[in-house]
């Protein structure tokens, strides 16, 4: 080892110096060519799409175009943005956007197609407002085409609420928890007969929700910070509820797969969270129910398909995308993969008026029905989840260290408020 | 591959073999040629660029123009997709007054000290064992590094079940001699412990075959003399073998401290199926690292600006570090 | 460090030996169960089902879900065709690593040339960055030479990684006699015979580990193959398990399975190359001597 420290500043300082010749790199733009090709791919993550209609939708469009699609693990986002960035051959014709991700593709509208061009304007009214205006810019460019949404409802054990000496039926526990409050004192009434039993898996579940339940979140219209006024003050003061009252699970790690079944007697989750619940809970089939959430439904989750603008035959993309999402192949996405709809119209449909036998025969589309129509439209601003992770953490850091709620308050706002700096929010 | 042809100049080379058994040391003076009084041009050592220049074109293309590229966009605004905006040091003035970024700083140093002094000691301990015995040396090789061969994916899984904090095997068993459950996974010090644990255990059967290949290379004749001498195992231990190894020791601290401060997909893997708090390293963002961070700033918050100025940040302090790791160590081996 | 047998006076060398290899194989056999029992719990998670994974306390004993398992894995993913690309290119990028690695590592051991210094000590400046940063980079470079989709966009990143220089480097200056190296340059063997006659058959326990090294990394890589692989036909083993694990309803007992599937080649590789190691280590020693 004779690298001596004199070698190594040499080593630093010549590298510095190159640096001024990788400067002029930069990114290319290729589309080009031709805009009716006839081999199309379409990109996706495994669970988006239902698997058989896009196999579906493969030999309808035989005729016209070949249709490769591809299911990609891992960081979705990730490898979108690369790809799109160098832009050339490999980006897909077609894409899946994850909901959480859509507003932070929006400034760059411009690499998307705006699919009212295509054709979207005249079956735009098929699919829920608010989903469709948070995929759209300000200046009415819509970049993503509604695929599916989480609309949440409280799921409860009924078994447990019966032990507790508390209503069983939907309907009934729906009343008894129509506030935040209201829901909050069952928890006091479960923890008392029955100790060692939780309300609530851990409080950013419930300040998510909260905070998906108004109209306004971190940031407004206006590119301003809005994270710091009343209405997240109040979703953070419900969230802290349960965390005083002892009914807090605190569970932020992968033992809720252990926990759901044993000792957590609601649930606040979106459509699809139902899944979750049966694939780690089997043995709790037809102790379930599901009701309204607490003051009202939010939107957890739901995604979007966007054609990029190298799309190699915008038209018959298009005409893919909506027929795999019209309302009727949106019934058969849901009977085989359980993606809850865009569309209102597939819920009056057989496949979804069904009763669940894990929900103990319940017709669960009467809860999660009015619950999707009834989502407030909302702005999400591209930083929006940039802004939000600092509350989130610090939720999670007065359920494992013991943080002062107040401390921990001041603590995400400073910190959100850095963030959106940085993110060029004023 | 075909060799050149014996004659030409570079044959003239010498080297300084020095007096004793020099092989084995470790060299300290500069090699060959570099006492030479005469200074020959630099064609005449063609060879040895032409030996060096397959590495160094790929490492120009691939990893130089990279990351000088990214070293560009940390004084910019960039999302990734739109316009980049020239910012200046804003990116860096933001990160020096951003508690997060030191709160990762600081547990990336705590996850690196807790992994790598058990890891280098446990390696070294092990290696002077499996030296020391002639059966099963094979089994035990293999046996030993096999957790490094392991994907992290199912590593990560098996920790965050086995620590699992309601739920562990580890608790479980704390449970049936009447202790408490350990809050494991949530309680900050402890994330880090459990991170530790898993970087140790993934890392100290490496470090071991490395340190084995180190004692190899000691000629048995040495110790023989050493036993002739007297000197029993432990005082054979540090009056031959440390020595020898230093150099190696040196090597294997350095990898470590890069290899050690570089931890990401641990935290990652293991506190990823918390869906709210996915990449912020558990509660109370205890097993958030510098790269964690990193990897959450550029690649989820779409600022690739910002996520350039952390790692040039972090680069810097590791260099840091490493500079002063090498000074201590230097200085033991003036001592 | 090791026993009190060892404070024995050293009379009767003989019979102390014994209780030491005794003391020594008990601890070394303790290592061994902490190294090996998460490869264990993997398999006893491969052939049980997801529901006894989260047990409480989760199951330890052999099930007899493995076949089912593996179907599962079978009918998710290409799991053959993935494996088939990534032992392409694990091979190529290991035979690189080692060809390239040790031949500028011969130099820099053991020469000395103008800019030797500079040159190396670059590379541990950035063996210090982490790769994670280059990524975009990287990839708008792929893009624009048009190797994006192709294995080979794999292979030549992967060269790049200076640890096997380093390692290398190290090894040669004191496992690669420089008597031998004169001998032979009085012979009249030019630099390249004596890498190639000399240098390389002496490092050869340090080759097997490197290669061993290059191969996990090649075969675990992850996150550069997702991004950069665009076609679904040439996706490697990795990629391909990571949908397994998609996040909501994860199936662990398939997951653990896949990864299992995914680990006995390498566990295979690793023993040849083991072996490989405690024969080249022993032919080092006979030479040296």
């Amino acid at each position: 080892m004779d690298l001596s420290r004199r070698g190594f500043l040499q080593a630093a300082a010549l590298t510095a110096a190159a640096s001024g010749l990788t400067v002029a790199c930069g990114g290319s733009s290729g589309s080009g060519g031709t805009k009716n090709g006839k081999n199309l791919t379409m990109w996706y993550w495994g669970g988006a799409l239902s698997d058989k209609v896009v196999a579906e939708a493969k030999t309808h469009f035989s005729g016209q175009i070949k249709l490769t699609s591809s299911s990609i693990g891992g960081d979705f986002k990730q490898k979108l943005t690369t790809t799109l960035a160098a832009g050339g051959d490999s980006v897909p014709d077609i894409t899946g956007i994850k909901g959480e991700d859509i507003a932070s593709f929006l400034p760059n509208a411009d690499r998307f197609l705006d699919l009212n061009d295509l054709g979207f304007k005249k079956i735009s009214s098929q699919y829920l407002e608010w989903k469709t205006k948070l995929a759209q810019t300000k200046d009415g460019k819509q970049i993503g085409f509604p695929i599916d949404i989480g609309p949440t409802a409280l799921f409860y054990r009924a078994d447990l609420f019966d032990k507790a000496g508390l209503p069983t039926d939907p309907a009934k526990v729906a009343a008894v928890a129509k506030t935040w409050d209201d829901y909050f004192a069952l928890g006091s009434e479960l923890k008392k007969a029955q100790p060692g039993v939780f309300l609530v898996n851990n409080i950013s579940s419930v300040f998510n929700i909260a905070v998906g339940q108004g109209t306004k979140r971190f940031i407004d219209e206006d590119n301003h910070f809005i994270g710091d006024q009343d209405h997240i003050r109040a979703a953070w003061d419900t969230a802290i509820r349960p965390y005083t009252l002892g009914i807090d699970a605190k569970i932020n790690d992968q033992t809720w797969n252990a926990a759901i079944g044993k000792n957590l007697a609601t649930e606040l989750g979106a459509a699809w969270h139902a899944l979750d619940i049966e694939s780690a809970a089997p043995g709790t089939k037809g102790n379930w129910r599901v009701c309204a959430s607490p003051d009202g439904p939010a939107n957890q989750g739901g995604s979007y398909l966007a054609l990029p603008s190298q799309c190699r035959n915008p038209e018959e993309a298009f005409k893919i995308i909506s027929w795999i999402l019209s309302p009727d192949n949106n019934a058969k996405s849901y009977t085989d993969a359980t993606i809850f709809p865009a569309s209102p119209a597939t819920y009056e449909m057989e496949a979804m008026t069904g009763g669940d036998e894990f929900f103990g025969g319940q017709k669960i589309i009467e809860v999660f029905g009015p619950a999707a129509e009834a989502i407030p439209i909302s702005y999400e601003a591209p930083a929006d989840s940039a802004v939000m992770a600092p509350f989130m953490a610090e939720l999670s850091s007065i359920e494992a260290k013991g943080k002062k709620p107040d401390d921990a308050w001041n603590d995400a706002v400073s910190q959100a408020k850095q963030i959106a700096r940085r993110q060029g929010v004023n | 591959m075909s060799s050149p042809p014996v004659t030409g100049p570079a044959t003239v080379h010498e080297h300084r073999g020095g007096p004793g058994p020099a092989r084995f040391r470790p060299r300290r003076i500069p090699p060959a040629g570099a006492a030479r009084p005469r200074r020959r041009g630099v064609l005449s050592y063609w060879r040895q660029y032409l030996a060096i220049s397959p590495f160094y074109l790929i490492f120009a293309a691939f990893c130089f123009v990279p990351v000088f590229y990214s070293l560009y966009l940390s004084f910019q605004r960039y999302d990734g997709l739109g316009a980049k905006q020239f910012v200046g040091l804003q990116q860096y003035e933001f990160l020096w007054n951003d508690p997060v970024f030191w709160l990762s700083i600081r547990n990336t140093l705590l996850i690196w000290v807790l992994s790598t002094v058990p890891t280098l000691f446990g390696a070294l301990v092990l290696a002077t064992l499996l030296h020391s015995v002639r059966r099963f040396k094979g089994f035990y090789r293999i046996a030993l590094y096999v957790p490094n061969v392991t994907s992290i994916v199912a590593v990560a899984i098996f920790f965050g079940a086995v620590f699992s904090n309601n739920f562990g095997l580890v608790n479980a068993i704390l449970g049936t001699v009447g202790i408490e459950p350990v809050p494991w996974l949530s309680n900050p010090w402890l994330i880090k412990v459990v991170i530790a644990l898993l970087m140790t255990w993934m890392w100290t059967g490496y470090n071991m075959i490395i340190y084995l290949a180190g004692l190899q290379a000691i000629p048995q004749s040495i110790y023989e003399a050493a036993k002739m001498d007297g000197a029993g195992p432990v005082r054979t231990f540090f009056q031959i073998t440390m020595p020898i190894m230093r150099p190696i020791i040196l090597f294997t601290v350095v990898i470590s401290t890069i290899n050690g401060l570089q931890s990401f997909s641990e935290p990652q893997v293991l506190f990823a199926s918390n869906a709210a708090n996915q990449n912020q390293g558990g509660p109370g963002q205890a097993g958030l690292t510098t790269l964690l961070y990193f990897y959450q700033s550029a690649f989820l918050d779409n600022d690739y600006g910002y996520g350039a100025a952390i790692v040039w940040a972090f680069f810097v302090l590791i260099i840091v570090l490493v500079v002063i790791n090498w000074r201590i160590v230097q200085r033991g081996r003036k001592s | 460090m090791t026993t009190a047998a060892t404070t024995r006076p050293a009379t009767g060398a003989r019979r102390l030996r014994r209780p030491k290899g005794l003391s020594a194989h008990i601890l070394l056999m303790l290592a061994v169960l902490i190294s090996v029992f998460p490869f264990v719990w993997t398999i006893v998670m491969a052939t049980n089902t997801t529901k006894d994974i989260y047990k409480s306390p989760p199951k330890l004993t052999f099930g007899s879900h493995l076949l089912e398992n593996i179907r599962n894995v079978l009918n998710t993913i290409d799991f053959f065709g993935s494996m088939l690309n990534t032992v392409v290119v694990a091979c190529v990028t290991t035979v690189l690593v080692l060809f390239v690695d040790s031949l500028a590592a011969f130099a820099f051991a053991k020469f000395d040339f103008p800019g030797r210094k500079v040159l190396f000590g670059t590379l541990l400046v950035f063996m210090m960055l982490p790769l994670q940063l280059a990524v975009l980079p990287q990839f708008i470079l792929m893009s624009e030479i048009g190797w994006v989709g192709m294995l080979k966009a794999l292979v030549w990143p992967a060269l790049s990684n200076a640890f096997g220089i380093f390692w290398l480097r190290q090894y040669i200056e004191n496992g690669v006699p420089d008597e031998l190296l004169d001998a032979a340059r009085i012979d009249g063997a030019g630099f390249f015979r004596q890498y190639w006659n000399i240098a390389l058959p002496m490092m050869k326990p340090a080759l097997s580990f490197l290669a061993i090294y290059a191969f996990v990394n090649a075969w675990n890589d992850y996150v550069w193959p997702l991004i950069v692989l665009t076609n679904p036909d040439h996706v490697t083993l990795q990629v391909e398990l990571a949908q397994l694990n998609l996040g909501h309803n994860t199936d662990y007992s398939m997951v653990m399975a896949g990864v299992l599937m995914a680990a006995i080649p390498l566990v295979v590789v690793f023993s040849i190359f083991a072996r490989g190691f405690i024969a080249g280590a022993t032919e080092g020693a006979v030479q040296g001597s």
